[in-house]
């Protein structure tokens, strides 16, 4: 193992390809059913899909006002000339034997997002983004020497993103991963879904003593925040590692292991270098005059930057901002009631939906489904912060209206649960336990005011969570004569 | 790079015998070679000599393009001017049933391709 001195030595340089796949309902050339997720192999494809003589792709304009979307999403504006080229290369998965793709014409040119590691905000650049067609899913069965191929998935559109090399750690590429997750989603080019392999991770990775980069290695096919900065951790060691030892490093692509969480060499670069680029001549260019950008720009859903203001302004912070981020049905929700009910009501409502996310997965959408309507959440923290409700109360009577979708004042008041507020109940029971705790009771009486939240918490408990806090503190004190 | 060019001597006009003269592209046994490893294609070491010789041939008699005076023209992708040619995002029944489609397949294991093993 090399030591964090020697590591530091080096300057770590990541640059970052991800593959997003469009939410088309068909593929980007030909017109097969492009949910190929629980289909059976080879059921949606036709003689585009298998590349056979003849046949004539057609683009999808769906995938052209997706890629435009995700422009926006991306801080930048779809190019107004694009167009398709040719890259040639011999796969089992490729029927065609070249890709349909974007060479010197991408739709993308430019743009950035940014990240934030430790605390500190950071701009990592994009260099461009084209469209292409995804290739067929190849398995390759234990034990046997042969592979098989699926070709439901050849042609299904692709938005490949490519970073500049603008990261610097493992945990820059993983906040950058997630990052481009979260924009695609909220911008809704794509169903994200890691899982599926909705988006998948190619990190270049390269380490270097001087100012002049290293030589990279490419590490393909991540599919999760966390093994793209596994990857990156192992690719620095591994080559650090080499370099101390004198030895220099292959520009290949590498594979990962998730198992084992090693990469492992795939093929040397070199190899498969020359692709054979020429312009696709069955697809005409785009070109995307400025009402059509402007219609798409006008038809942007709100993206995550727009949230992280509305939970700024609401008061939380960036942790929990994430976390609400995280799910896409709770982030709206709390960006709807602050716009009708206000912060107070939103930011409550916000520590009610939140729920801590391990970063490393993916957001789940489990709230999507949930019963109660802004409305009656927005009742719900009113009934808090009119005192009608202790905040312990209010969270049982949450979690009824999200499963039932009932009235929060006649949950609570069904579950008993209502505040008393009625000072002789209260002074009563004051008067119990304050007989009961007479050494509490007397620190109070001596100035000791630690003493009197247990007293409270007493107070509480004697009636079962519905006394008013404020109120049995002020019956406390009155009995005690201060 | 060579098959760009190959494109391009299909659709050109007779040469005249200036331009045949004139350039001195060259292929040699070693583009030959690489070309036909990214191809696939296994060659014999005759087919290799006859390849870059004809190659050659082929290169050097498009290579009188190189002639002509493109001084402010725009490179010309596409010939037919379209733009914008695209469909609907809606499902299309091209009528093949997947069982048909896999009949172009030398080898079928489950509905799907059977090919040499690809990873170790």
């Amino acid at each position: 193992m090399i030591d964090a001195k020697t590591r530091d030595a080096y300057t770590v340089t990541v640059g970052i390809e991800c593959h997003v796949q469009l939410k088309t309902k068909t593929k980007l050339f030909s017109g097969a059913d492009n949910d190929a997720r629980e289909a059976a192999p080879n059921t949606l494809v036709n003689h585009i899909d298998f590349g056979l003589p003849g046949a004539l792709p057609v683009l999808n304009e769906e995938a052209v006002r997706l890629a435009s979307k995700a422009a926006f999403a991306l801080e930048t504006r779809p190019q107004k000339f694009s167009k398709f080229d040719r890259k040639h290369y011999f796969y089992p998965d490729l029927p065609m034997g070249y890709q349909i793709t974007q060479f010197d014409e991408p739709i993308i040119v430019g743009g950035q997002v940014e990240i934030i590691v430790d605390g500190q905000a950071k701009t990592i650049g994009i260099t461009r983004a084209h469209l292409e067609a995804d290739a067929g899913k190849s398995s390759h069965p234990d034990g046997k020497d042969y592979s098989l191929v699926d070709l439901n998935r050849a042609g299904t559109p692709l938005l490949e993103i490519v970073s500049e090399p603008d990261m610097h750690s493992a945990a820059e590429a993983k906040a950058y991963a997630r990052e481009l997750y979260i924009r695609m989603k909220y911008a809704d080019v794509s169903y994200a879904n890691l899982y599926y392999g909705n988006m998948r991770f190619d990190v270049n990775v390269s380490v270097s003593k001087t100012s002049e980069l290293g030589t990279r290695s490419e590490t393909k096919n991540l599919n999760s925040f966390r093994s793209v900065e596994k990857a990156v951790e192992y690719e620095v060691n591994r080559q650090i590692e080499l370099l101390e030892k004198g030895e220099t490093i292959v520009q290949e692509t590498r594979g990962w292991h998730d198992a084992k969480q090693k990469t492992f060499s795939q093929r040397s670069k070199e190899e498969a270098h020359d692709y054979r680029y020429m312009p696709d001549p069955d697809i005409p260019p785009i070109v995307l005059d400025e009402a059509y950008i402007a219609a798409v720009a006008d038809d942007m859903p709100m993206l995550p930057n727009d949230y992280r203001d509305i939970f700024r302004k609401i008061g939380l912070d960036a942790k929990v901002a994430e976390d609400i981020l995280a799910v896409p049905e709770t982030a709206k929700r709390v960006a709807r009631i602050f716009d009708m009910a206000g912060a107070e009501h939103a930011r409550r409502v916000a520590f009610w939906l939140l729920q801590p996310q391990d970063e490393e997965v993916e957001a789940t959408d489990d709230s999507a489904d949930s019963k109660g309507s802004d409305e009656q959440l927005v009742a719900l923290s009113d009934m808090v912060a009119s005192n009608k409700l202790s905040s312990t109360a209010a969270k049982e009577v949450l979690t009824e209206l999200l499963k039932t979708g009932d009235d929060p004042a006649k949950i609570a008041e069904s579950k008993n649960l209502l505040q008393v507020s009625d000072e002789g109940e209260i002074a009563k029971i004051v008067e119990e336990v304050l007989g009961a705790n007479a050494k509490a009771a007397e620190d109070v009486r001596n100035g000791e005011m630690k003493a009197i939240g247990f007293l409270v918490g007493q107070v509480m408990k004697a009636s079962k969570g519905k006394a008013n806090p404020a109120l049995a503190q002020q019956l406390i004190k009155k009995q005690l004569g201060l | 790079m060579a098959i760009v060019k190959l494109h391009f001597m299909m659709a050109g006009k007779a040469p005249t015998l200036d331009a045949i003269l004139l350039p001195m592209a060259k292929m040699t046994r070693e583009d030959v070679l690489k070309l036909a490893k990214l191809a696939r294609l296994n060659l014999t070491d005759s087919e290799l000599d006859e390849f870059a010789r004809e190659f050659t041939d082929i290169l050097q008699y498009v290579e009188q393009l190189q002639t002509v005076d493109v001084e402010g023209l725009d490179p010309t992708n596409q010939v037919t001017g379209l733009t914008n040619v695209m469909r609907p995002d809606e499902v299309i029944d091209y009528g093949y049933e997947p069982a048909e489609l896999l009949k172009n397949v030398p080898t079928v294991q489950d509905n799907q391709l059977k090919v040499k093993r690809m990873i170790a």
